[in-house]
């Protein structure tokens, strides 16, 4: 069976299709997530939509507006825990991530069927995304990205120099509010397709691994885009070929292309230094 | 409401004991955690496990075997690669997290019982704890009470003047690689019976609470033990209750963790009041 056959069937074109979308998005946003070192946030808005998604489930209404509400909830509260002087953000993230995932796991258990169509949010189930899926990861992504654009001068500022940025009489909380509220749009997006545990893996792979090849921030914005897109591409085809689990094979080739990129890539890479430090013996200076 | 009446059922019994001896272990770790902002790293292992289980799980091998090594692989290559400045913590910690999930993912998923185990893992099976549990737990709290009261003064230093820590000639690495073995530890002792979830919880929550109450490392370990032993005790009995006597099922892993949160938001309304007094 030549590789291409596959796409002759209806749901193998649209998860290919969804593929390509969510692997796009999720690493142009992926840079940004680094830049201001979100990537634990992000990981905690995986887990936090989970009491979003079983409340929509229950009220019979759409689980993205579920995922969503729920997300935007859990942005106010660790702005709000984190301001706090005594909780850290890492901590106020981590309370609120098992809380909220404990409050999904509590609203299920009180139903009756317990484990009901828990795996596929968590660990996706791109091969059954809909038409609607497809429409709402297009719209959502155009909007994403018709925002990162508008704002890229604005939001790099904000990650290397807030005080720069509120100098200038930029509105800095909210160009803050904005980016997470991004962020959160990523992950609701990429929910069918990687389900919410996997979905911070996408966002941060491709951009950790764009950042080893190139220093320039636009480069690396559409390095990494691409190589989401490649690795959501690969990973579906092989989890089609050999029947395993789609979105989590899609997160392994992400993963691997990080791996190998952290080995070989000039500069940055692993063999890059190691020559340096060969070739000039004492410390390395920071940067 | 009784606090007592459950536990008179010996699979309570077991259970209580479970949450009591985990509870006091993972605030005594908890509490190097939240000072070294090392939650995520906690919640890494909670996941980086999980193919470790499966495969031990697959080859019919002893569970805590295989999240055993995993756990250690896990914390040796967070020390190795938290040092990779281009790559920086977070980033790797997020990636190496997800890709051992996704290992463990992929061989379930080509198991039968896909969506059930992944659950228990996720979950935990409190309620099911047994005897060979409870012993793997308390040898496992043995030895991780050992290596903290051992070094629990170059943890402690390390966590608030790496630059001294080092001059005073302590190998930090070594040290982080400890902290991070003994993360991988409670997580290995707990996440088989409690799941994932609650694990991420009995460390952080606690911990975070008495670091509201408390500026003295000594009691802020005291009141973290002290804190998740009660929410696990508390949780526990709330969700029998309820479950019983008001037919409304309540899955035990999670009502402990919302019960740690409810401790936590307490602690966060008295903080200010008592540094109020402490001021006067």
């Amino acid at each position: 069976m030549s590789l291409l056959d596959v796409f002759g069937d209806g749901f193998a074109r649209r998860a290919l299709l969804e593929a390509v979308m969510v692997g796009g998005l999720c690493g142009a946003v992926g840079v940004h997530v680094l830049l201001r070192r979100l990537p634990f946030f992000t990981m905690a808005l995986g887990h936090a939509t989970f009491p979003g998604v079983v409340l929509a489930a229950l009220a019979g209404i759409s689980l993205f507006a579920g995922a969503a509400a729920f997300g935007a909830v859990v942005v106010v509260v660790v702005a709000l825990l984190g301001a706090r002087e005594r909780v850290d953000d890492t901590s106020a993230v981590g309370v609120t991530l098992s809380g909220a995932f404990a409050l999904g796991v509590l609203l299920l258990s009180a139903q009756a069927g317990f484990s009901r169509d828990l795996t596929a949010y968590l660990v996706g189930s791109i091969i059954t995304v809909g038409p609607g899926d497809l429409v709402t990861t297009a719209v959502v992504g155009a909007v994403v990205l018709a925002v990162l654009a508008a704002l890229h001068k604005e939001l790099v500022l904000g990650a290397f120099d807030r005080g720069g940025l509120a100098a200038l009489g930029y509105p800095v909380l909210a160009l803050d509010v904005v980016l997470l509220l991004v962020i959160e749009a990523t992950v609701v997006t990429s929910i069918p397709a990687v389900g919410t545990i996997l979905a911070v893996a996408l966002i941060v792979a491709p951009a950790a691994t764009a950042r080893l090849w190139t220093e320039r921030l636009r480069a690396t914005m559409a390095l990494a885009a691409a190589l989401g897109a490649t690795s959501g591409v690969v990973g579906l085809l092989i989890s089609l070929q050999w029947r395993v689990a789609a979105g989590a094979t899609i997160v392994l080739v992400a993963a691997a292309l990080f791996a190998v990129s952290l080995v070989v890539a000039p500069r940055h890479g692993l063999l890059a230094r190691a020559r340096t430090i060969s070739a000039a013996p004492g410390p390395t200076p920071a940067g | 409401m009784n606090l007592f009446d459950p536990f008179t059922l010996p699979y309570m019994q077991r259970a209580l004991l479970e949450v009591l001896v985990l509870g006091a272990l993972a605030g005594a770790v908890g509490v190097l955690v939240v000072l070294r902002r090392l939650a995520f790293v906690g919640d890494a292992l909670t996941h980086t496990v999980f193919p470790g289980i499966v495969i031990a799980h697959l080859l019919g091998r002893s569970v805590v075997a295989g999240a055993l090594a995993f756990g250690v692989l896990t914390a040796v290559l967070l020390t190795v690669l938290g040092s990779h400045r281009r790559v920086g913590d977070d980033a790797a910690l997020a990636i190496l997290l997800t890709s051992f999930f996704s290992v463990g993912v992929v061989l379930i998923s080509r198991t039968r019982g896909f969506t059930a185990d992944l659950t228990v893992f996720l979950f935990g099976r409190v309620l099911a704890v047994d005897r060979a549990d409870l012993a793997q737990t308390l040898a496992v709290a043995v030895v991780a009470t050992l290596v903290l009261a051992l070094l629990h003064k170059e943890l402690v230093l390390r966590a608030f003047d790496p630059e001294a820590a080092a001059a005073m000639g302590y190998r930090t690495r070594a040290l982080d690689l400890v902290l991070n073995l003994l993360i991988a530890l409670v997580v290995v002792a707990a996440v088989e019976a409690v799941g994932t979830v609650l694990v991420i919880a009995l460390i952080v929550v606690p911990a975070a609470a008495a670091r509201l109450l408390t500026d003295r490392v000594a009691a802020m370990t005291a009141v973290a033990c002290l804190l998740g032993a009660a929410g696990g005790w508390l949780g526990l009995a709330v969700s029998f209750e309820v479950s019983v006597d008001h037919d409304l099922r309540l899955a035990a892993g999670a009502t402990i963790v919302v019960v740690l949160v409810g401790l936590f938001l307490v602690a966060a309304a008295v903080a200010p009041l008592r540094r109020r007094m402490a001021a006067r």
